[in-house]
């Protein structure tokens, strides 16, 4: 054989093995919620079969109609788009204008002011779950939207500061200098010029708060787990307590939680590795 | 260059105060009031009544606790078990997505799925299967003629299980982070390196993973970090059983809080996980310097 066969075959066997090995990951990946939306067209008897089968024999629908017309769980639902849309509102408005702060201006102590913000990024949240439950208890806010939307900020700005800082930063100052020699005010040239110009970061900023602010769980489980206040996935959670669990039910459930965060970042997939891509440069 | 602003100077630090008065308030001061808990004896029971003042104490029994020091070992096992896995697959993926596959920006989309969901979720789809009478993984176990495992039920398997669910939910993010990096690489040093006849070894050992490497530290100490503190799969899957085999020190804090109704021997717990994440970022960042 001469080298040019030799490097050809050893071209096949690599590839092959490239493809081969992304094949299994890729289902290892998948497979987990491709049997719970399967599961979730069975009924609930029919979901714990033993030996299971992949592909359900009766297909309902009758555990989704459950799961929408519950009305603890469609309450919970409310509450998690009430919540998430809340705090993904508070956020980006928060972090636009710290953001904006580091990204216009020179002042004193800028760049330690960067570093705290970051260094709190790194600060885990359960940490101060006890402390945090004391509080509210004190002032009255537990099991209140309110207590969630406040509290799920601190998971959120330090990376939202940092992502519409560098996305400003792209923003050429030269238009918004342009504006205030003509008169305009600070607030005049975010409003007209700044924002307008930044709806991509703000997009961004917005489906990684929503994401953050949807999944969250352990928040909500100490400081909101009455009945009428609890969000979608304590709502999830309550249900091993309340029943035996239904796991027809509970997939349906399951599927129906996936669905929002799934679309938005799907949507977003490109924009989101850019916007990680900065961020970590920077960082 | 002109402002018209008012406030002058003090304008930034203005731009700033909203966001600096929510982390003071919820994530500062909580920092600082969780010592004061600590030092008092505070249950659920006494939340509104007066707090007495107990100094060490709450330390003192944690210390004494046989369950509390299970739990660092378990947290020993899952963090390692965890950011052992979740690197070395997350680095193996994105390299392989790197290697001019057909489709890359789909497939990375695909890989990047279980970041989208919550623990919570994760967590049930695991349950639902390990289940041991019938989950799917042991009826395969069964098919290929392996001893179907008590994945959850077994105390010296169940932290086992954990760390597998834990992959799987915390990978795409490693890949996330990782992909991110190679973008950051300028393709023509391949070119370069190709043309002077280095193996696809090589070059990955001497040009990738050095350029990568910031990217590599910062990862590692997300992820160790998270798994140290993470417990929403151990509460979902178990509740920390059977007994306290997969009650982690983060898991050990919630329990002695909400379920005991113990908060400020939670809060001291708390304290000590400040001091592990301390321990965990400091010596990520002296390998970093090195």
């Amino acid at each position: 054989m001469d080298t040019a066969t030799i490097n050809n075959i050893r071209f096949f066997t690599e590839r092959t093995l490239i493809y081969a090995l992304i094949v299994i990951f890729l289902f290892i990946t998948l497979f987990p919620l491709a049997w719970v939306l399967s599961t979730s067209f069975k009924p609930n008897e029919e979901a714990i079969n033993f030996p299971p089968k992949f592909l359900p024999e009766n297909t309902t629908f009758s555990n989704y109609v459950f799961v929408l017309t519950d009305p603890g769980l469609v309450r919970s639902l409310l509450n998690s788009f009430a919540v998430s849309v809340g705090s993904t509102a508070l956020s980006v408005v928060v972090s636009a204008l710290g953001g904006y702060a580091f990204a216009r201006f020179e002042f004193k102590g800028k760049n330690l002011i960067m570093s705290i913000i970051l260094g709190l990024f790194m600060i885990p949240v359960v940490i101060n779950i006890v402390p945090l439950y004391t509080m509210l208890s004190n002032i009255g806010l537990l099991n209140s939207p309110i207590a969630l939307v406040l509290t799920f900020q601190i998971l959120i700005i330090p990376l939202n500061i940092l992502l519409l800082k560098n996305y400003f930063e792209t923003i050429p100052r030269e238009l918004e200098d342009a504006a205030l020699i003509d008169g305009c005010s600070r607030l005049g040239v975010l409003k007209r010029i700044t924002i307008p110009l930044s709806i991509p970061g703000f997009a961004i900023a917005a489906v990684l708060s929503f994401r953050f602010s949807w999944n969250e769980f352990i928040l909500p489980i100490v400081l909101a787990n009455r009945p009428d206040s609890v969000v979608f996935q304590v709502a999830l959670y309550q249900f091993i307590s309340i029943y035996r669990i239904q796991w027809g039910y509970l997939t349906a459930g399951i599927t129906l939680a996936i669905i929002p965060v799934l679309v938005l970042m799907l949507s977003f997939q490109k924009q989101m590795i850019k916007g990680l891509t900065i961020g970590a440069i920077r960082a | 260059m002109l402002s018209k602003s008012i406030f002058g100077k003090a304008e930034p630090y203005l731009f700033l105060t909203p966001a600096f008065v929510i982390l003071l308030v919820f994530l500062i001061f909580p920092l600082f009031w969780n010592v004061y808990i600590s030092l008092h004896d505070v249950s659920l029971i006494t939340l509104i009544k007066g707090w007495r003042y107990i100094g060490w104490q709450n330390f003192l029994d944690l210390i004494e606790d046989p369950n509390f020091q299970t739990s660092l070992k378990v947290t020993l096992l899952f963090v390692a078990g965890s950011v052992a896995l979740q690197f070395g697959v997350g680095l193996l993926i994105s390299t392989l997505l790197n290697q001019k596959v057909r489709a890359a920006g789909v497939l990375r989309a695909l890989f990047i799925i279980p970041w989208t969901i919550s623990a919570v979720i994760a967590a049930f789809s695991f349950k639902f299967i390990f289940d041991e009478n019938f989950g799917i993984l042991n009826y395969l176990f069964d098919k290929i003629g392996l001893q179907p495992i008590n994945w959850l039920s077994d105390p010296n398997m169940v932290v086992w299980s954990m760390v597998i669910a834990n992959m799987w939910y915390g990978t795409p993010f490693t890949i996330l982070f990782l992909t991110a990096g190679s973008f950051s690489i300028n393709p023509t040093i391949y070119e370069a390196a190709i043309i002077d006849g280095a193996s696809k070894m090589k070059t990955f050992l001497h040009i990738t993973l050095p350029i990568l490497k910031p990217f590599i530290v910062i990862n590692l100490v997300l992820i160790t970090m998270w798994s140290v503190n993470f417990f929403d799969l151990q509460l979902v899957m178990t509740g920390g059983g059977p007994l306290f085999a997969s009650t982690t020190a983060s898991l050990y804090m919630y329990r002695q809080a909400f379920e005991f109704g113990l908060l400020s021997k939670g809060a001291a717990a708390g304290l000590i996980l400040v001091v592990i994440n301390l321990v965990v970022a400091f010596s990520y960042i002296k390998l970093l310097r090195r």
